[in-house]
């Protein structure tokens, strides 16, 4: 009916779970509503990233998937507001690469044996990343750096033209693209400041995407390419602006992200592509900045972690 | 401007009438026409979508909407593969009482085809969307058919006559030497084979950025509504070349983007009157005369939400997939994912009726979610009293509901249950444990049979059903 053998059990799973009226404030059954919850976000995450239609996607799913996630993300926000000591951005970095890197189906047994904070905040993270694309336009931390942030899932949005694993210097030129449409907003959101260093949730610009204003949380760049920037692209292209045009070019010819080692000849050719490439490259380092350990090392264990999940999704 | 040929078709297919009825009665069944893969039409097709990976057969012959004309003798079909089947209904004669009220294809022609949009590199779509049909003012016969960018205007007409005689032309058309006519002779009609064409007479292109999902005749004939996601626009039928845009719900910042249009219809008798509904369950009735955009609504419909019911997928099963005026222009009917809903126009704080359509698929939503058939969008209809309302399942079961008696019944629009002249039997869904003779288990439906589009007979109780790429045309005899 609904699948085969190993979705049944899912299903079979899924339906003891979806059978009770869950509510986070239940004690035994919080932690199944966390199960329940994480594992829509990964379904949700896994519909607009590895979707790869011929033909546009429907606008209207992804609206409603991408409310999905902001759903679940403001539910972990407040859930987190209560826990004001985060674990290192290293669990939620591997965390967050879960979802990524494996199916729907072995996220939540990844989830269900660590304490639901690192989880949430893994989640909260990407999903924080996924919408914060303003944020992540504005970074002055010139330490961290890294090129090989893990090719992103594939855009639901951009011509069918772009590999699927979403590489950062594609979504560099996205978000300038973005730029373009919303002057408005990617100015206040400079004004806002670094955001990756801060550890204090403060109110973000007004421009800001709704229900985005902390900026306590390590962001994932695994999840940079934002998901409302995904109506950016689908909306914009049809209004025709160059920058449209120059996505498709640049996505086309660009392959030497795929060919990097990630720690040797990150600057030198990072910076010859062009001077907006390092700079996302940069920003997708924010988070890290926010390491009291001198850069290099979170940036190496990333980069490993990164560099693996980059396989997984180019071997895919 | 290339127009697709057209396809007129001479040798008419038939079809019976099945008939559906609580009472027992007699019945016909509706046979699918084999003819749905006519090989000119796919051969055209395979030749443009040759790297596609799935045949195209089934999947291009998936019909995607139904709709009968205002006086229910016409029905037409639009597929996936971008062709319009018109069917006419037979005459009835006293010879063959039997074979009264069958539907006979009256013409075929293919109405969209892809496109190819080079600048995000996609596709467009020939799948036809909505099919409209125009109040019939001469003897032709006038439709809109729309797939997700560009809307057509289609003239339907007979020919059955032809000149013969020309003096310069031959009977094959070639020109006649001017020397070697001796006598002149005044051409003539004569009667010939009937011949349906079909020729598109408006395009009306490039003014939707997104999908269109709708379209709606004006009441005063002139003017109609295109509704994609974000946009409506207001055409007049003569000029293609602008529309008024009516209603545009884009925000400046597309990341703020948390609603989209999902369907629009005219009211039925006020020309200035329309509604549109959201994916977040809210329609809006909206005057023209208030101004020229109209984005602030004359009237809010929503329903609260029920606490007890909430869920992660409360907001994609309020989604409204369908907006249909009674006939009498008091009532509306949406449908969502779980539900179809009776409003009164005066009445915006909840609806006045709201029917059970499959409950039983709350508790797999979640399932539902990540196979996509929570986003499936099913129609609904009222019948021609607006008396009866009927709408789609899945496992190919469609549903009524007489808001008089309050009763419903499910019936299933399958080859194995529809033999010829046989009773549809209702079905039913055991939703517990034991699981009853003719019963089917909730397990044990099949989600890939779905029933989106179904249309009813303007005045008769006659309807059809598209199941797929199968139609059904049902037929109740009532005594």
């Amino acid at each position: 009916m609904l699948g085969k053998g190993g979705k049944r059990k899912f299903d079979e799973h899924e339906d003891g779970l979806e059978g009770k009226i869950v509510s986070p404030s239940d004690g035994p059954s919080k932690v199944s509503y966390t199960l329940q919850r994480q594992t829509i976000f990964n379904i949700s995450l896994m519909k607009l990233y590895n979707h790869r239609p011929l033909t546009e996607p429907s606008l209207q799913k992804t609206v409603l998937i991408n409310n999905m996630l902001r759903r679940i993300q403001e539910e972990l926000k407040q859930e987190g507001s209560l826990r004001p000591a985060f674990p290192a951005s290293a669990p939620p970095a591997a965390a967050a690469a879960d979802p990524l890197g494996s199916s729907s189906r072995e996220a939540p047994p990844a989830f269900s044996q660590p304490a639901p904070a690192p989880c949430e905040l893994g989640g909260a993270a990407a999903l924080e990343a996924c919408l914060t694309p303003a944020s992540l336009l504005e970074d002055d931390d010139p330490d961290t750096f890294c090129t090989s942030s893990p090719a992103a899932p594939a855009r639901l949005a951009p011509p069918a033209l772009l590999p699927p694993e979403k590489d950062s210097f594609s979504s560099a030129l996205d978000e300038i693209e973005e730029l373009c449409p919303t002057s408005t907003s990617t100015e206040a959101a400079e004004a806002d400041g670094p955001k990756g260093d801060s550890s204090s949730g403060g109110p973000g610009a007004p421009q800001r995407p709704e229900g985005l204003q902390e900026g306590g949380r390590p962001e994932d760049p695994k999840l940079m390419d934002s998901l409302p920037g995904n109506f950016e692209i689908t909306a914009s292209t049809g209004f025709l602006t160059d920058l449209t045009l120059d996505d498709i070019l640049f996505a086309d010819i660009d392959t030497s992200m795929y060919d990097f080692d990630p720690c040797t000849s990150a600057s030198g050719t990072a910076s010859k592509m062009s001077p907006v490439s390092a700079d996302d490259l940069l920003k997708t380092l924010a988070p890290y900045s926010s390491q009291p350990v001198a850069p290099s090392q979170p940036f190496k264990m990333d980069l490993t972690e990164l560099d693996h999940i980059m396989e997984v999704l180019v071997g895919s | 401007m290339n127009y697709p040929d057209e396809i007129t078709y001479g040798n008419k297919e038939h079809f019976r009438l099945a008939s559906f009825s609580l009472p027992s009665s007699l019945l016909h069944w509706s046979k699918p026409p084999p003819s749905r893969t006519w090989t000119v039409v796919m051969t055209y097709q395979q030749d443009y979508l040759s790297p596609c990976l799935y045949p195209l057969s089934a999947l291009s012959d998936i019909i995607s909407t139904v709709e009968f004309n205002h006086t229910g003798e016409l029905l037409a079909t639009g597929d996936k593969g971008g062709r319009v089947v018109i069917f006419q209904r037979e005459q009835e004669s006293k010879n063959q009482v039997h074979r009264r009220g069958e539907y006979n294809v009256y013409s075929t022609f293919q109405s969209h085809e892809p496109e190819f949009d080079y600048l995000k590199s996609l596709e467009i779509e020939e799948k036809i969307n909505k099919i409209r049909w125009l109040p019939q003012q001469n003897a032709a016969y006038f439709l809109l058919s729309t797939n997700d960018k560009t809307v057509k205007l289609w003239k339907v007409s007979e020919r059955d006559k032809r000149p013969e005689g020309y003096n310069l032309k031959d009977e094959e058309g070639r020109l006649r030497d001017p020397a070697t006519i001796t006598t002149l002779r005044v051409p003539v009609l004569r009667p010939m084979d009937l011949m349906v064409e079909a020729t598109p007479r408006r395009v009306f292109a490039n003014a939707h950025t997104y999908h269109i999902n709708s379209i709606s005749v004006n009441s005063d004939y002139e003017t109609y509504m295109s509704a994609d996601d974000l946009r409506i626009n207001l055409w007049n039928f003569e000029i293609t070349n602008q529309s008024f845009n009516i209603v545009d719900i884009k925000p400046a910042n597309m990341e703020e983007l948390t609603e989209v249009i999902t369907a629009a219809e005219f009211h039925p008798h006020h020309c200035n009157t329309f509604v549109y509904s959201s994916s977040k369950g809210t329609i809006r009735l909206c005057d023209m005369r208030a101004s020229a955009l109209c984005d602030r609504h004359t009237k809010f419909f929503e329903e609260p939400e029920d606490p007890s019911n909430r869920s992660f997928f409360s907001e994609i099963i309020s989604s409204i997939s369908d907006v249909k005026f009674s006939h009498s222009g008091r009532y509306i009917m949406t449908r969502d994912y779980l539900t179809v809903k009776v409003w009164d126009l005066n009445m915006e704080n909840r609806p006045i009726e709201t029917y059970q359509v499959h409950d039983y698929l709350r508790s797999k939503l979640c399932s539902l979610y990540e196979n996509d058939c929570i986003f499936d969008k099913f129609e609904c209809v009222w019948n021609g009293s607006d008396s009866v309302i009927m709408t789609g399942s899945y496992n190919n079961f469609f549903r009524m509901f007489d808001r008089n008696t309050k009763r419903d019944v499910t019936l299933e629009a399958s080859r194995e249950n529809s033999k010829p002249r046989a009773i549809l039997k209702p079905r039913k869904v055991c939703v517990g444990g034991k699981r009853r003779k003719d019963e089917i288990s909730v397990d044990s439906l099949d989600f890939s049979k779905k029933i989106l589009h179904t249309a009813w007979h303007p005045s008769e109780n006659i309807i059809a059903v598209a199941a797929t790429n199968n139609l059904y045309i049902f037929q109740d005899k009532v005594n």
